[in-house]
C-alpha cells in the first residue's frame, strides 16, 4: 500500500497552482460574475503548458493515461474557482473517445483537444432521472442517423466545435458527435454563472460515422462517461471544499470577538475540524475511484461513493464556512461566496447525494 | 393539553389571508421580484405599507394605549406566519420592535412624530447595531455619542445596516459611557438618514440581499432623539429578543416551499409511467422535511404559549432559534435534491422551477445561524439554562 503521490503529480499540482493563482485573483474573477464565464487566455496557457493532455496517452501528445493526474487538474480548477468549464471536453469527450474510439478518431480529436480546441457533451435531460436511458432518440436510416431530443446543462457549448450526444436507438444507446451548428442552443442562467446550455435537436441528420464507439458498446461507453464525470466533478468539489476549509482556518485564526481570537472557542475549532474530516474522506474516495477507473471501465459503486461524499462535503463545508465567517462569509467583496455557489453546483449536477445513495443501495442489495 | 389554534385564532388567520390576497397586487409582486426591491422600498411597497397602516394592520404588538392592537404572542406569530407565506417583506423590526419601544420610551417629539408615523406605515428604520469589530460581541460597540449643551454628537461606523438605503431613520446603538462595563454604557438614538453627516456604501451579499456599511460623521441630534434613559440602551436592545428570534424561524415560509415542491414533483413525469414523487428516495426526502416542519411548528407554538403565560424560559427560545435556523438549511437542501439540477437555475433562465425560489433561498439560509444571536451562544444558553450545566468558558 502506498498513499503517496508520485513526484510528477506533486509537480503538476504546484505548477498548476502557480498559473491558476495568477489568473484567478479576485479582481480577475469579478469579470466573470456576470459575463460569459470562460477565460480563453487561461485555456491557451493550460494548453501550451501541456495540461490539457493530462490523462491522455503520449502517442496523441498527452502526458499518460493516469486519471489521477486528470483529477489533480479538476481539483485545482475547483480550488481556484477558475473560469473554465472543462469536464465536458476533457472528461466526457476526450476520455470516452480514448477508451472507445478507433485510432483514427483518437488521432484527430485528442490531438486537437490537447491543442486547445473545444469539444463538449450533452448528456443530461430535464427531468430524466436516468441518464443511462436517454429520451433523445436516434433513428437509423441507411447510413444516416436522425436525432431528436432536448439536452441541458451542456458546458461552453456555444464555443464548442462539436457536441457528444447520448441517444437511444433500436440498436441500443449511442454516443454521437454532432456539429454545434446543427443544434439549437439556449444559454441557461445558473447559480454559479457557469456557461451552461440547453441543446435542442430537431431531426438532426448525421452520418453513421459520427458514432464514436464500436457497434454494441454504446451503453458501456455511456456508463463509463457518466461514472468518470461523477468522479471528476467530485475532484472539483474537493478543490472547492479544500479552499473553503482553508479560508475557515485563516479567518477564524484572526477574527476577534470578546477579546479573543474566535478560533479559540471550542465550538468554532471543532466545527472546523469536522470540515477537515469531511475533506479527508472525500479526498480518499476520489483517489480510490480515479485509480480504479484506470484499470476497470465499470466502477459504478466507486463513482457513486465519490459523488455521495462530494454532495455531503459541499453542503456541510459550505454552510460551516459561511457560519464561521459570520457576515463576512456572504459579503461579495470577500472570497468565500463564489465557492458556496460552486459547491451547490458540484453537489447537484450529475446526481445529488440522496439520489446516489438510493442507487448505491439498490446496487449493493441486488446484484453484487 | 390542547395543541391547536382556537376559533378566534383561526378566524384571525383567515382574515389575514384574505386581507393579504387583496393587498398583494400583480404590480407589487413584479416590483418585489426585482433584486433591488427584494426587501421592499419601492413605490408599490410603500403604498402597501400605508394601506396596511390605515387599515390598522401595523402595531400588532403595541400596547393599546399607544394605538396598537396588543395582540398576544400566538396572534403575533400567526400574523408573521401569514405575511411571510405571501413573501411580502414586511419590516417587522421597524413596526414591531423599534416602534413599540419608541412609543413607550421615546421623548414627546418621538412619540408624536415617529411612533405615530410608524403606525401609519410611513416610516422605515434601519437597525444600527453591528460594527466591523462588534458582531456577536455586540456590547463592545464603539460608535460614540458625546453629550453637548444642546444634544449629542455622534461619530462612528456601523456594518450590515440593512434597509439603510431606503430607510428614513437609523435605530442606532451608541456608547455614551466609556468608563462603565460594556453593556452598561450604551444608549439608543433615532438618527435621520438625511443628515449631511450620514453616508453609506452598499454591501452586496450572496443572497442578493443588499446591506450597507453606514458612516456617522459629526451628526448632531437634539436630546429628543435619545430613546430611554441615558446608558440604559442595552435593555432596549434585548427586551424584545425572544419575540424577534421567534419571528426569524417562523415555520410558514418553509412549509409553503415544501408544499410547492411536493406539488411539482407529483406532476413531473420522469418516464412513461412514473412521476418524480414515486421514487423512494424522493419520498424519503419529503418525509424528512415534513417531520422537521412539524417539530418546528410545535416548538414555535409552545414558545408563544410560554410567553403568553408570562413564564420565562431562556432555553426554549434558544432551542427554537438553533433548531429552526439549522433546519431551514437542511430542508432547502433536501428539496433541492428532489428537483435536482433544475433547482440551480436562476429566475431569468429557461426551465426554471418555482421562479427559482429554491435557488434564492439556499443562498440566504446561512444568515440566520450567525445572525440574531449566533447559534454557539444559543447552545451555551441551552446547556446552562436548560440542562443546568456550568457556564462554558
Ligand atoms: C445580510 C445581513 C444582514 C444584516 N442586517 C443587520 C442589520 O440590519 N443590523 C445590524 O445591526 N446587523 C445586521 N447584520 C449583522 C449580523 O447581526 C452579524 O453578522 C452577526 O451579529 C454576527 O456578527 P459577525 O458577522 O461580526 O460575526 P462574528 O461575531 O465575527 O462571528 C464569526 C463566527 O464566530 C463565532 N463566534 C463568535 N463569538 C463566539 C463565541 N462566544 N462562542 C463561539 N463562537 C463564537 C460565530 O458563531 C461565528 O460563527 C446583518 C448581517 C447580514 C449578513
Amino acid at each position: 500500500m502506498d498513499f503517496s503521490e508520485l513526484s510528477h503529480q506533486t509537480e503538476i499540482r504546484d505548477s498548476l497552482d502557480k498559473i491558476l493563482s495568477k489568473h484567478c485573483s479576485q479582481e480577475l474573477l469579478k469579470r466573470y460574475d456576470s459575463n460569459f464565464k470562460h477565460d480563453e487566455n487561461l485555456l491557451f496557457l493550460l494548453s501550451s503548458n501541456g495540461y490539457l493532455g493530462l490523462g491522455l496517452n503520449e502517442k496523441y501528445g498527452g502526458s499518460g493515461e493516469d486519471l489521477y493526474d486528470l483529477g489533480i487538474l479538476f481539483e485545482r480548477l475547483g480550488y481556484h474557482a477558475a473560469p473554465l468549464s472543462l469536464s465536458g471536453c476533457l472528461v466526457d469527450v476526450a476520455q470516452t473517445i480514448q477508451k472507445f474510439s478507433n485510432q483514427e478518431s483518437c488521432n484527430k480529436i485528442l490531438t486537437s483537444i490537447i491543442a486547445g480546441e473545444i469539444y463538449t457533451s450533452a448528456i443530461l435531460e430535464p427531468s430524466n432521472q436516468d441518464p443511462e436511458n436517454p429520451e433523445t432518440t436516434a433513428k437509423i436510416e441507411d447510413d444516416q442517423l436522425i436525432i431528436t431530443g432536448t439536452k441541458y446543462l451542456s458546458e461552453i457549448t456555444s464555443i464548442a466545435k462539436s457536441i457528444l450526444i447520448s441517444a437511444s436507438s433500436n440498436k441500443g444507446v449511442l454516443l454521437i458527435l454532432v456539429d454545434t451548428d446543427q443544434v439549437k442552443l439556449t444559454e441557461l442562467s445558473s447559480t454559479a454563472n457557469s456557461p451552461l446550455f440547453k441543446v435542442e435537436l430537431d431531426s438532426v441528420k448525421v452520418n453513421k460515422e459520427s458514432i464514436i464507439h464500436e457497434q454494441g458498446r454504446g451503453l458501456e461507453a455511456l456508463r463509463y462517461l457518466i461514472q468518470l464525470n461523477m468522479v471528476m466533478r467530485s475532484y472539483i468539489a474537493l478543490g472547492v471544499t479544500e479552499k473553503m476549509t482553508s479560508l475557515i482556518a485563516g479567518y477564524t485564526s484572526e477574527r476577534e470577538q470578546f477579546g479573543r481570537v474566535i478560533g479559540t472557542f471550542q465550538a468554532v475549532s471543532h466545527r472546523a475540524a469536522d470540515c477537515f474530516i469531511e475533506l479527508e474522506c472525500l479526498r480518499l474516495v476520489n483517489q480510490q475511484a480515479s485509480i480504479n477507473l484506470n484499470t476497470n471501465l465499470d466502477c459504478e459503486n466507486d463513482a457513486l461513493i465519490s459523488k455521495i461524499w462530494a454532495g455531503d462535503a459541499c453542503h456541510k463545508i459550505s454552510y460551516s464556512a459561511q457560519h464561521l465567517h459570520g457576515g463576512m462569509g456572504v459579503d461579495k467583496d470577500y472570497v468565500l461566496w463564489r465557492y458556496c455557489l460552486l459547491a451547490k453546483e458540484c453537489e447537484l449536477i450529475n446526481g445529488s447525494a440522496s439520489q446516489n445513495i438510493d442507487r448505491l443501495g439498490v446496487n449493493i442489495t441486488t446484484n453484487q | 393539553m390542547l395543541i391547536q389554534l382556537n376559533q378566534k385564532q383561526l378566524k384571525l388567520q383567515n382574515e389575514l389571508q384574505e386581507y393579504f390576497e387583496g393587498l398583494i397586487t400583480p404590480a407589487l409582486i413584479s416590483e418585489l421580484n426585482q433584486p433591488e426591491h427584494f426587501e421592499g422600498g419601492g413605490p408599490e411597497f410603500k403604498n402597501a405599507m400605508r394601506t396596511m397602516g390605515s387599515d390598522g394592520w401595523i402595531g400588532l404588538s403595541w400596547k393599546k394605549e399607544f394605538g396598537g392592537k396588543e395582540l398576544s404572542p400566538i396572534e403575533q406569530y400567526i400574523f408573521v406566519e401569514t405575511v411571510m407565506r405571501t413573501g411580502f417583506p414586511f419590516p417587522f423590526l421597524t413596526t414591531e420592535s423599534v416602534g413599540p419601544m419608541i412609543a413607550e420610551h421615546g421623548s414627546a417629539w418621538a412619540k408624536e412624530e415617529i411612533a405615530t408615523k410608524i403606525l401609519k406605515g410611513e416610516l422605515i428604520f434601519g437597525i444600527g447595531y453591528s460594527e466591523p469589530n462588534s458582531g456577536t460581541d455586540l456590547a463592545s460597540l464603539q460608535t460614540k455619542a458625546i453629550r453637548q449643551t444642546d444634544g449629542f454628537l455622534i461619530n462612528g461606523q456601523k456594518m450590515w445596516t440593512s434597509l439603510a438605503n431606503f430607510s428614513d431613520y437609523i435605530w442606532l446603538a451608541t456608547r455614551t459611557d466609556f468608563e462603565a462595563k460594556n453593556h452598561k454604557g450604551i444608549s439608543m438614538f433615532i438618527v435621520p438618514t438625511d443628515d449631511p453627516g450620514f453616508s453609506m456604501s452598499a454591501i452586496n451579499t450572496l443572497g442578493d440581499v443588499r446591506t450597507n456599511a453606514t458612516f456617522y460623521d459629526n451628526i448632531h441630534v437634539p436630546e429628543t432623539h435619545l430613546v430611554g434613559e441615558l446608558n440604559q440602551g442595552w435593555s432596549l436592545i434585548t427586551s424584545q429578543l425572544n419575540l424577534e428570534r421567534l419571528a426569524l424561524v417562523n415555520h410558514g415560509p418553509v412549509e409553503e416551499l415544501y408544499k410547492d415542491v411536493l406539488k411539482i414533483s407529483q406532476s413531473t413525469k420522469i418516464n412513461n409511467d412514473q412521476y418524480l414523487s414515486d421514487l423512494s428516495w424522493v419520498k424519503h426526502n419529503f418525509a424528512k422535511v415534513h417531520s422537521g416542519i412539524e417539530a418546528l411548528k410545535l416548538i414555535c407554538w409552545k414558545q408563544t404559549w410560554i410567553m403568553e403565560s408570562g413564564q420565562l424560559n431562556m432555553a426554549e427560545a434558544s432551542v427554537a432559534k438553533v433548531y429552526g435556523s439549522e433546519f431551514f438549511i437542511e430542508a432547502y437542501r433536501l428539496l433541492m435534491e428532489v428537483m435536482g439540477e433544475l433547482s440551480i437555475l436562476k429566475n431569468n433562465s429557461e426551465l426554471t422551477i418555482l421562479n427559482a425560489r429554491l435557488e434564492r433561498m439556499y443562498r440566504t439560509a446561512s444568515i440566520l445561524t450567525f445572525g440574531g444571536g449566533t447559534n454557539e451562544v444559543q447552545r451555551d444558553i441551552i446547556a446552562m439554562a436548560g440542562l443546568l450545566m456550568p457556564r462554558t468558558r
